[in-house]
């Protein structure tokens, strides 16, 4: 009978709390928990990292030396692609100026955050960082990699940290384009598609308080003209990581093409880098052609990211 | 003074959840030290104080992730009944009970985790969910629970010895 009461008094007290958390009451302790826990949390895994690599060193050796090799040869083809584009950027910005013509998102700023830790609940795909809503930050604002591709969106903000649901989060979807015959895309190569994107000041010291740091378009225009892209659901899969859903049955996706944000829907800012195609799923059953995709930014190993500030999503605008 | 060890050990064990154990996935799956612990104290300590322990290191767990405060609770209370359950075994040992306790509770946990991500308006691949991470997580814990299981036996002995004298009531596995 006292197991029954007792059994009885622990599930009321975490409903209880359950509910308490997702009305917010909580807020304060899980704040201060986070402002505890954070910098024992951050050494440990500074500490554990380079034995990670290590380890990961003497497994991987054979893929590195591999790896390596594959790199090269892209680094090769892409100074081509980065002296042509240069050209086209300078030629670009010389028509915008004759006609007038401004540029997309000209005042887009960026907040750096530090990772501090990593939800490894494995049902979610989440990080905290250390900004929170004294710093400007809201749940829905579009969360970059330094290199200015997608990783997710703030999905819960304290005072000092923040919680952010990963693109590769089942919870996640974004309205996204595929980008066909896209130069320089290689299957499996986001450093090819991020070695192009304009690269944002680097990250301040966690102490300081970062100022918002202003760059240009994440993803510069492409030199070769676009032929209509594909649109789709870029949605976290827990077999696949990220997958590309509702394509048309017909679409054409060469292996490497690249996806980016479509811009439906409001929540983000068109022409982000989201990833590469990896591989396709069409199955004759399905009226929608599936894509396995790779994500342009390594979500393992981030440890900075950068928050836009400056654009507001749709679920933002309607509060 | 039990409960403030049992509560920072669970403190820690949660922040080293958080910070190291992302770089150890087994399976697809990172071993959950929490679960385990909890799951090892109420096969060595007993049910009682698995209740209170229970709602420490749930708490813990939940300030350290993006869960809702109180679903590590939740979820973590099948063990104890686990726990109770092993009470009346045939084998005089600790250390299998704990393993059972740990697959199976992790089994639990893993649906109560589920369900409350659902009730608060998540979305959960049940199929994929419970093949790619609950399963497979049973398996992870298991193999895992030797790393805590010593610790908190050799604690739990000591504790008898200061108490009831020198002889062993167990042997150490």
């Amino acid at each position: 009978m006292r197991l029954v009461r007792r059994l009885a008094a622990v599930t009321v007290i975490s409903l209880l709390s359950i509910f308490l958390s997702e009305k917010r009451a909580l807020d304060p302790i899980q704040n201060l928990s986070l402002t505890a826990t954070t910098p024992l949390a951050s050494r440990l895994r500074d500490a554990a990292r380079p034995v990670d690599d290590f380890f990961k060193g003497i497994t991987d050796r054979g893929d590195i030396v591999r790896d390596n090799k594959d790199l090269r040869d892209q680094i090769e083809k892409l100074q081509h692609a980065v002296a042509a584009q240069q050209n086209a950027e300078q030629r670009i910005r010389e028509l915008e100026a004759a006609l007038g013509v401004k540029q997309a998102r000209p005042e887009d700023q960026l907040l750096v955050a530090n990772v501090m830790s990593e939800d490894t609940s494995s049902l979610k795909r989440m990080i905290a960082i250390d900004r929170g809503s004294k710093d400007g930050l809201d749940e829905g604002m579009v969360v970059l990699s330094r290199g200015g591709s997608l990783v997710g969106t703030v999905s819960r903000t304290f005072n000092d940290f923040s919680w952010v649901q990963l693109v590769t989060d089942p919870d996640s979807v974004v309205n996204a384009q595929v980008i066909p015959g896209t130069p320089g895309a290689q299957a499996g190569s986001p450093t090819a598609t991020t070695a192009v994107t304009p690269t944002p000041t680097p990250a301040p010291p966690a102490s300081s308080p970062a100022p918002p740091t202003e760059v240009p378009t994440p993803l510069p225009p492409s030199p070769t003209p676009i032929a209509s892209p594909v649109r789709g659901v870029a949605e976290g899969d827990l077999k696949h990581e990220l997958v590309l859903d509702f394509l048309p049955p017909d679409a054409s996706l060469p292996e490497g093409s690249l996806v980016t944000t479509s811009g439906l829907g409001g929540n983000y800012p068109r022409e982000l880098l989201i990833g590469s195609v990896e591989g396709v799923e069409q199955r004759p059953q399905s009226p929608f052609t599936k894509a396995m995709l790779k994500p342009a930014a390594d979500l393992s190993t981030l440890d900075t990211v950068l928050v836009l500030l400056s654009f507001k999503p749709a679920r933002l605008s309607k509060q | 003074m039990k409960y403030v060890i049992a509560a920072v050990a669970a403190e820690l064990l949660a922040i080293f959840h958080v910070s190291v154990m992302q770089y150890i996935e087994i399976l697809g799956v990172t071993p959950d030290l929490v679960l385990i612990f909890v799951a090892v104290w109420a096969v060595v300590r007993g049910h009682d104080e698995a209740f209170v322990v229970g709602l420490l290191a749930g708490f813990v767990k939940d300030l350290a992730t993006s869960d809702p405060l109180g679903t590590s609770v939740l979820a973590l209370t099948p063990l104890v009944l686990l726990a109770a359950a092993m009470r009346i075994r045939a084998v005089d040992t600790e250390f299998l009970p704990s393993v059972a306790v740990v697959a199976l509770g992790s089994l639990g946990y893993g649906i109560i985790s589920m369900i409350v991500l659902a009730g608060t308006g998540q979305s959960v691949a049940w199929s994929d969910s419970i093949l790619r991470v609950v399963l497979p997580g049973c398996l992870v814990n298991a193999l895992f629970t030797p790393v805590v299981y010593l610790p908190v036996h050799m604690f739990s002995a000591q504790r008898r010895v200061g108490t009831i004298g020198t002889r062993r009531l167990t042997s150490p596995l």
